[in-house]
């Protein structure tokens, strides 16, 4: 019987210290732990505290023994698992690069609109637009992107927030 | 006012208030203001080695031996990197240990300057923790972190990092007490109350108990000993031990049924197969216990106490976890069992333990004997034999050997067995055994090596003349990579690969040309002259007892089997062909 692998986004509170990301990343590859999307950015610029929003996959066992070889990092102070807590949003945000050259730009424009995606930057020949949303809704927006040439896109990764009381402890 | 001192001077300081006796290290450019400072005081001793891996292993040595930090001292760049085995070996065996390593100064760093290597970076998953001092502001703090954390909890290494010219930068230093300390690691020691209950119900009710003990009992200290010799006394239990748990209580009870796993015991396993509560203290369901994970002891209620979370339903899902200083749990579950008048029924488990004496009479340890030619187990049940008054210290390389001797020496303390357990890092042995001699300058230290695994450290015995350490060197020589040999003949069509030497050294000349004594011996009826010499000499000594070449190590559980699928000796075969997922398995 295979066991179920679900998906988990991980909250983590580090010290902001060099090498810090190195060692949350390097325990993922050293055992062979999956990472899918990535966040991270210092959060709280007087006591020095990064956020590591980290969406990766597995069964409950694995899940586990993640958080627990996390927790042991000592430049960790907190770890919480933002799937398993009652209720979350979580969003991303993606810029993109259009080429326009063979398009209308009245066309572009309309298309942007209906999408709710806002324009960054635009001349003669691209357009810079930024959306943010689920991953699944800037998964759709990329499908729907792909009628115009897109010449180059960049995640932000999920960053992640428990609904209500629910909150990272520092 | 407070003096400024300069870093190399605040690092022997902090040594100092650290309590460190002994360092082991070799010198070199990016750290020769240290040893300017370590030259200029005389609270620590400096024992030089001669290769930066013997200086870690030597650092285990003495850390295990005591239960104090070993402390390692190197240069930057090939100084560093030699100690990654050292380094990787303690961080498997959970031994605490301390590592300084000079660094090119900080303005030189990622130029590729000489002797420069990343070693923050090499050793991130090789040690508990490491700090590269980019101030000298922080030296003070990472130094003393580095022992608050190689000791506290699981313990394991800690590396620092110092570039040279932090090492001559000039801070104020109020010692340990005003250095404020920026980890907040705080593991959680206490267990509790709860599961404790819990703990003690179940032992009431298991009719097939049994005690599986690992190396965090001897970790937790002499007092986590004392406990669990005292719940072995209570309780009746039977009791097995892994390869780093021996001498945890001790081996010579009637209630301990040898070690467990791949050359564990007969009853060992076969009771660890059949129990109906396994208790697991302080060791990690490691794939050598466990053998085929799918059936391992698979009818039994399972409660793991240990310190460290991560070490819970790693590889075997179990009942009741408890997290804590096993000394503490231990203590908490005796003082429960004695307010609430509990006493334990040996009726209860006397099926089980008529049943465990008859796997018992299998004697698995038995081997067929000699009179023209040595038997490794021979020789070692002499050594036990000789020995077993002294209480020696025992220290291994890697290999059938050091199953062997995990097999046939009793033993009777905690700390007084150090081997590579996790790694499995031949030429450990030799080196360990110098830092638990330096540690214990009066008794007798005997490294249990075989002649393949001593040649990757030998050059320390240069360390153990200069020194004068009596450490006692008793190679089982079978010509052979005895292990290697073993999986060929059975897993690889006896083809035996590189696994002969062709040529060595003459063992007695080698010891000789090194200023020690070699002796040497080839017929069973000399083998207890030669171990009453050997102890009698006052100095190192070098035994090259020449052994059956040809000798497996019995009973075995080859890879991809379970507990009740043994080979107990040579005759025994294989049922069918090893799987295919077994010969994957190292």
């Amino acid at each position: 019987m295979a066991e179920s692998h679900s998906k988990h986004i991980l909250s983590i509170m580090v010290d902001n210290e060099p090498g810090v990301l190195a060692r949350v990343v390097g325990l993922f590859s050293g055992r062979g732990y999956n990472i899918e999307s990535l966040s991270v950015s210092e959060v709280d610029s007087d006591k020095f505290l990064s956020r590591v929003t980290v969406v990766t996959s597995g069964t409950k066992n694995i899940i586990d023994q993640i958080k627990a070889q996390v927790r042991k990092l000592i430049p960790v102070h907190n770890l919480i698992d933002i799937t398993e807590l009652k209720s979350f949003i979580g969003k991303e945000l993606i810029l993109m690069k259009l080429d326009i050259k063979q398009k209308t730009v009245l066309e572009v424009h309309k298309h942007i609109k209906n999408i709710g995606a806002k324009i960054l930057f635009e001349d003669k020949t691209t357009i810079i637009i930024e959306f943010s949303g689920t991953p699944t809704e800037i998964s759709g927006l990329i499908k729907k992107m792909k009628v115009y040439n897109i010449v180059e896109l960049t995640r932000s990764g999920l960053v992640s927030m428990a609904l209500g009381k629910d909150y990272i402890r520092r | 006012m407070m003096k400024k001192l300069s870093g190399a001077r605040i690092v022997i300081e902090a040594l100092i208030q650290e309590n460190v006796k002994v360092i082991f290290g070799y010198p070199g450019g990016a750290v020769l203001p240290i040893y300017d400072e370590l030259f200029k005081q005389n609270k620590i001793r400096h024992i030089l080695v001669r290769h930066e891996q013997a200086a870690v292993h030597a650092a285990e040595g003495y850390a295990r031996s005591t239960g104090k930090v070993g402390v390692v001292l190197v240069t930057s760049g090939p100084g560093a990197t030699n100690t990654v085995t050292g380094l990787t070996d303690a961080m498997m065996d959970s031994v605490p240990v301390v590592c300084i390593s000079g660094q090119v100064p900080t303005h030189m760093i990622g130029n590729d300057a000489f002797q420069e290597a990343d070693i923050v970076g090499i050793t991130r998953p090789c040690t508990k923790h490491n700090y590269l001092v980019k101030e000298i502001s922080k030296l003070a703090e990472s130094i003393h972190s580095a022992f608050h954390i190689a000791k506290n909890g699981r313990p394991g290494p800690v590396l620092v990092d110092i570039p040279k010219d932090i090492q001559t930068f000039e801070t104020k230093y109020g010692g340990k007490k005003h250095t404020k300390s920026f980890t907040f690691y705080k593991p959680n020691t206490k267990p509790s109350r709860d599961t404790i209950v819990e703990f003690v119900n179940l032992l009431d009710k298991s009719k097939k108990p049994i005690f599986y003990v690992g190396g965090g009992v001897i970790n937790s200290g002499s007092r986590a000993s004392l406990y669990l010799k005292k719940l072995l006394k209570i309780t009746g239990f039977p009791c097995t031990q892994t390869l780093m748990g021996l001498g945890a209580t001790p081996t010579s009870d009637d209630q301990f049924i040898g070690m467990l796993g791949m050359h564990g015991t007969y009853e060992a396993n076969l009771s660890m197969n059949k129990s109906d509560l396994m208790i697991c203290i302080g060791a990690r369901f490691d794939d050598r216990i466990t053998g085929k994970v799918s059936g391992f002891s698979p009818n039994s209620k399972k409660v793991h106490l240990d310190i460290d979370a991560s070490s819970f339903n790693k590889s075997v899902n179990v009942d009741l976890l408890i997290q804590g200083d096993l000394s503490k749990i231990l203590e908490m579950t005796l003082k429960y069992i004695e307010n609430k008048k509990i006493s334990f029924s040996k009726e209860k488990i006397s099926a089980w333990w008529i049943q465990i004496n008859k796997w018992r009479a299998k004697n698995c340890l038995s081997y067929k004997n000699s009179r023209s030619v040595i038997k490794p187990q021979y020789a070692l049940q002499r050594l036990d034999f000789l020995t077993r008054h002294l209480d020696p210290f025992i220290t291994t390389e890697v290999g059938q050997h050091q199953m062997w001797a995990a097999q046939f020496l009793t033993f009777n303390k905690p700390k007084h067995w150090m081997t590579s357990g996790g790694l499995g890092t031949m030429g450990y042995g030799l080196p360990a055994a110098m830092g638990v001699q330096i540690a214990h300058p009066k008794d007798l230290v005997i490294d249990v090596a075989g002649e393949a695994s001593i040649l990757m450290n030998i050059q320390e015995m240069s360390t153990i003349k200069q020194y004068r350490l009596p450490v006692k060197i008793f190679i089982l020589n079978n010509r052979y990579m005895g292990m290697v040999r073993q999986w060929q003949e059975l897993l690889h069509g006896n083809r035996l690969s590189e696994s002969y030497m062709d040529s060595l050294p003459d063992f007695v000349k080698l010891a000789e040309s090194f200023g020690a004594t070699g002796l040497r011996v080839n017929k069973p009826g000399e083998m207890d002259d030669l171990i009453k010499e050997m102890i009698k000499i006052k100095g190192p000594v070098i035994c090259d007892v020449v052994v059956d070449p040809k000798e497996n190590c019995f009973p075995m559980i080859p890879s991809g089997s379970t507990h009740d699928q043994m080979l107990l000796g040579p005759n025994d075969k294989l049922e069918g062909e090893i799987s295919e997922e077994g010969m994957v398995l190292v």
